[in-house]
């Protein structure tokens, strides 16, 4: 598949990063350097011009592209470009960046001429309060409308004993859910009958919701619902995720130091509280019992900031913290320093729009630890050598089918049962494996 | 180089104001105003009743508009911001003194004296309701008329009439509109203003048309024997600007209840928002009242001081059953909108009610209505900023947006309004206290409470004080001076204080 994307930063790049082995890809971006650090890593072709441009994007060969990818990060250059893709390959796909919720809605509504549309801020917000649904999960998906949930779990201490150290053919797992991996010590192992799950470990699991919720429950006893939860920065990161969380009835109290920036969200979110201080000030963080929340989400721009007011916040008793990374080193420092949970506005952007690239049969990708693994959902074709078969019998070749849906209906399949042809299947597999896994199927 | 002989620098300007500009749209306005004279004019013909007042009156206005008129072909274009305050101001001053004439002209000796033609011409074109006359029913018909009239004309405003009807005034702005129709903020009808104040008069009048159609249904099916067809006329003329003035020193005491509860249903209809009863009426979307804040707490409050007076009316035994809930209703319902009219002397009722009664002359009814005093949505927004002190006393970083009907209500108007009430409560201390002094010199024996009342009730436009200045009394017995002081007060209530006050500072005329 031909592919061109305009912007070489950090979601292009990532995006490249997940695409170049299997597509021809063109990458056009003003600057030199970003394009330079693409071309010496893949075997891509750099473009250095204006994407909104109507002569660049001909000299890119937009004419013959399959997926036009504007993810630049002004929204203006992306639609403009869109714009003129669409004239010259009106058959292309074409997927935009955008941090403007109004260009979401009408895209929703059928009124903006693109195929898809993905907002950092609405991306990252729905992950943040996936992860505030379920404390203990480091990462969530949602695949077949909510219908099928990956979750990926750290195992600590306290961890229901029926479910942690049994080997998982003796462990009681909640119904409707299976252990698609164990990573233990950076090393991943799709499991069998045989293998048990440790504390330290760290696991992903596939279920239904309720399964999901059963899982976080035993992994983490006397665990409560989040209603408190406290924003660091009122940008348009902070403001979304505010939003979200407000709409699900969970108290939001927000802290912004710039007052005209703090009025502004106040006036946007009438049930959010909103602070005008630095957060960082301990008389403040006293005044308000801060460190009482029972979550906090750090959405400062900065991330030296945000790491400060992370730590400061963990200092004054917030026990469950999510910290948005800008700089994708940062993740590491965070987590070192003991933040929780840590969400990569562009990583999750760049993820939402590599679902596009694959398969067409595929509907939706997920990756996790980084881009190491994904998670496919796939149509089945008659011709596959798994159809027909039983899923006990299926040989496990570095994939694993963790759930499928049947005629709009999500299903955990018993190792007795029979793969048929158009079913949708939700595949976990590493990202290498991904074009095998499409053949097969 | 060549330098004009005049120089550069042009003399220094001393007056900041375009005063012959000011004084030709006045008197534009008020040439318009006297031909609202040739109505009781007609009506004097047909009662054969002496024409010549009228006629001499609207001819004096009309002389006096057209020479301010030809002042201001001085002008060296159109006005602007600031001469609006001057114009309204003026506009409304000379309104009322246009109203006095005919009671001058007129041989009628409880109007005799030009202090209390002046005063009765203000309370007219104010809508207050307040009267220096003891015995209206010895007056001529076309002067009570006129009374009347001069009510409904102000009601919904002399320039909002002027942009309605007239050709192009030399008028681009909305501030003259905003400065006259009472409340903070107007909600726009239509793109053009012209078209606002049309739909804002059609709806006025209609509502006028509908109030008399129902007081003639009344008295032609003989359910209340003291109605007439000049009754149905006079009291919708007062009931729909929230007047006050009635054609009988009893005001409403003889009437039928049911003429009583139709009248009571059209002052709560009046004191609602014109503009949102033009959409929940015209543009059939009742909606729109049920979801408005303002017209809630109307509601509201009309209920709660309805049950606080009927619990004091039962509990003293002064009244029972229907009789006792119209009662409650009607007076609080008259006095919340500014209203006056009374069915009952509630000068006599217990310490509570008169309370009550006092009380309800600071509310006032909905902005957008022709009601008088502060108006709910003041109260309303200073509640909201009181609520957001005492919460930022405990978490002082807190940002909170005040906000009506889901709109955030901007930091500047939210200002206004603070001043507007505590400039309104000075005012109404200042008037107060000059009653009170002037009564001392005059030897007129009134106490603390009424002169709060007398204060209270002209300044918010209401209309009867209490003691002899009462629902069924008047004011003729106040000295000249305490008169002038209350024509003050309801000029400056009408025009809602600031366009009045600002024209007290220097800076207003100055550079």
């Amino acid at each position: 598949m031909r592919i061109v994307i305009v912007g070489a930063g950090q979601v292009g790049s990532t995006i490249v990063e997940a695409l170049h082995a299997e597509h021809d890809l063109s990458v056009i971006d003003v600057a030199r350097d970003r394009l330079e650090a693409i071309a010496y890593r893949y075997d891509v072709r750099t473009i250095e011009a204006n994407g909104a441009s109507r002569k660049a994007l001909q000299d890119a060969g937009v004419d013959k592209a399959d997926l036009f990818i504007a993810c630049t990060s002004r929204d203006e250059v992306n639609l403009v470009a869109c714009s003129f893709a669409r004239i010259e390959a009106p058959k292309a796909t074409t997927v935009i960046r955008t941090s403007n919720v109004e260009y979401i809605e009408l895209w929703r509504a059928g009124r903006l001429d693109v195929d898809f549309a993905v907002s950092s801020e609405l991306e990252t917000a729905y992950a943040v309060s996936r992860s505030i649904g379920m404390p203990t999960a480091r990462q969530t998906d949602v695949f077949a409308r909510g219908q099928v949930q990956i979750v990926e779990f750290d195992v600590l201490d306290g961890a229901d004993g029926t479910l942690v150290g049994p080997p998982l053919r003796e462990a009681r797992l909640p119904p409707d859910s299976r252990v698609l991996s164990i990573i233990r010590e950076d090393s991943m192992t799709l499991p069998g009958g045989e293998d048990s799950i440790r504390v330290g470990d760290r696991i992903v699991v596939i279920g239904s919701p309720v399964a999901a919720r059963a899982w976080a429950a035993l992994l983490a006893p006397g665990e409560r619902p989040v209603s408190d939860v406290v924003v660091y920065g009122g940008g348009q990161v902070g403001t979304a995720i505010a939003r979200m969380l407000s709409q699900q009835d969970i108290g939001v109290r927000l802290i912004e130091p710039e007052l005209a920036r703090a009025r502004e969200v106040a006036e946007q979110l009438p049930r959010c509280r909103v602070f005008n201080a630095t957060g960082v000030d301990p008389d403040f963080l006293e005044r308000e019992r801060i460190g009482r929340a029972q979550a906090a989400v750090f959405a400062i721009k900065d991330d030296a900031k945000n790491h400060y007011a992370a730590t400061l916040a963990r200092v004054h008793g917030v026990r469950f913290t999510i910290a948005i990374v800008h700089d994708p080193v940062s993740t590491k420092v965070y987590e070192q320093s003991g933040v929780d949970v840590t969400i990569n506005p562009r990583g999750v952007t760049a993820e939402e729009i590599v679902r596009f690239a694959h398969d067409p049969r595929t509907q939706q990708v997920a990756m996790l630890d980084g881009d190491r693994y994904e998670v496919l959902d796939i149509t089945t074709q008659a011709s596959s050598e798994y159809v027909g078969l039983r899923f006990g019998e299926m040989p496990i070749r570095g994939a694993l089918i963790g759930a499928i849906v049947r005629d709009g209906k999500a299903l955990f399949p018993r190792s007795d049962e029979i793969l048929r042809a158009g079913d949708r299947v939700i595949v976990f597999t590493e990202t290498a494996r991904v074009a095998d896994v499409e053949r097969v199927l | 180089m060549r330098r004009d002989a005049a120089g550069r620098v042009a003399g220094r300007t001393w007056l900041a104001i375009d005063l012959p500009g000011a004084l030709g749209l006045t008197g534009t306005l008020l040439a318009y105003l006297s031909l609202s004279s040739l109505v009781p004019a007609a009506v004097a013909v047909g009662y054969g009743e002496p024409v010549w007042p009228f006629l001499a009156a609207g001819g004096l206005a009309g002389a006096v508009g057209l020479g301010l008129h030809g002042l201001g072909r001085r002008s060296p274009g159109p006005i602007g911001f600031r001469e609006g305050y001057f114009v309204v101001s003026l506009t409304w001053l000379l309104a009322a003194m246009y109203a006095a004439l005919p009671y001058l002209f007129s041989d009628d000796p409880q109007l005799s004296r030009p202090v209390d033609a002046f005063f009765e011409g203000m309370s007219g074109f104010s809508t207050t309701g307040a009267s220096v006359v003891l015995s209206p029913e010895s007056m001529d018909r076309s002067l009570l008329l006129w009374r009347q009239l001069s009510q409904w004309l102000g009601g919904m405003g002399i320039i909002v009439l002027a942009l309605a009807v007239l050709p192009r005034l030399r008028i681009g702005g909305r501030q003259m509109f905003e400065s006259e129709l009472p409340g903070p903020e107007v909600n726009q009808l239509a793109e053009r203003i012209r078209d606002t104040a049309r739909r804002l008069w059609l709806l006025y009048i209609g509502l006028t048309l509908v109030l008399i159609g129902l007081l003639l249904a009344i008295w032609l099916t003989g359910l209340d024997d003291a109605m007439s067809p000049f009754d149905a006329v006079s009291y919708a003329l007062s009931t729909m600007p929230l007047g006050g003035f009635a054609p009988d020193a009893r005001s409403l005491e003889g009437f039928a209840a049911i003429s009583q509860w139709v009248i009571a249903a059209f002052m709560v209809l009046a004191g609602l928002n014109f503009a949102l009863l033009y959409r929940a009426i015209v543009r059939r979307r009742l909606g729109v009242l049920r979801r408005d804040e303002e017209a809630r707490l109307y509601i509201v409050l009309l209920g709660v001081g309805t049950l606080v007076v009927l619990a004091e009316l039962l509990h003293a035994d002064i009244a029972s059953g229907e009789d006792a809930v119209r009662q409650a209703f009607f007076q609080t319902t008259s006095l919340m909108t500014g209203t006056g009219f009374a069915i009952t002397n509630y000068v006599s009722w217990p310490t509570l009610s008169i309370m009550a009664m006092i009380g309800l002359m600071f509310v006032g009814a909905s902005a957008g209505s022709p009601t008088g005093s502060v108006k709910i949505v003041r109260h309303l927004l200073v509640g909201r900023m009181l609520r957001r002190e005492l919460r930022q006393t405990i978490h002082p970083e807190l940002v909170m947006p005040i906000r009506l009907n889901g709109q955030v209500v901007d930091e500047r108007t939210l200002r206004a309004v603070l001043a507007f009430v505590l400039l309104y409560v000075g005012t109404f201390i200042v008037g107060a206290a000059a009653l009170a002094i002037d009564a001392r010199f005059s030897n007129v024996n009134i106490g603390v409470t009424e002169a709060i009342a007398a204060s209270a009730g002209t300044l918010g436009n209401v209309g009867p004080g209490l003691g002899f200045a009462g629902p069924m009394g008047s004011y003729a017995p106040f000295s000249d001076v305490s008169k002038l002081v209350m024509v003050g007060l309801m000029w400056i209530g009408r025009l809602e204080v600031l366009p009045v006050l600002v024209l007290l500072t220097r800076g207003y005329w100055r550079v």
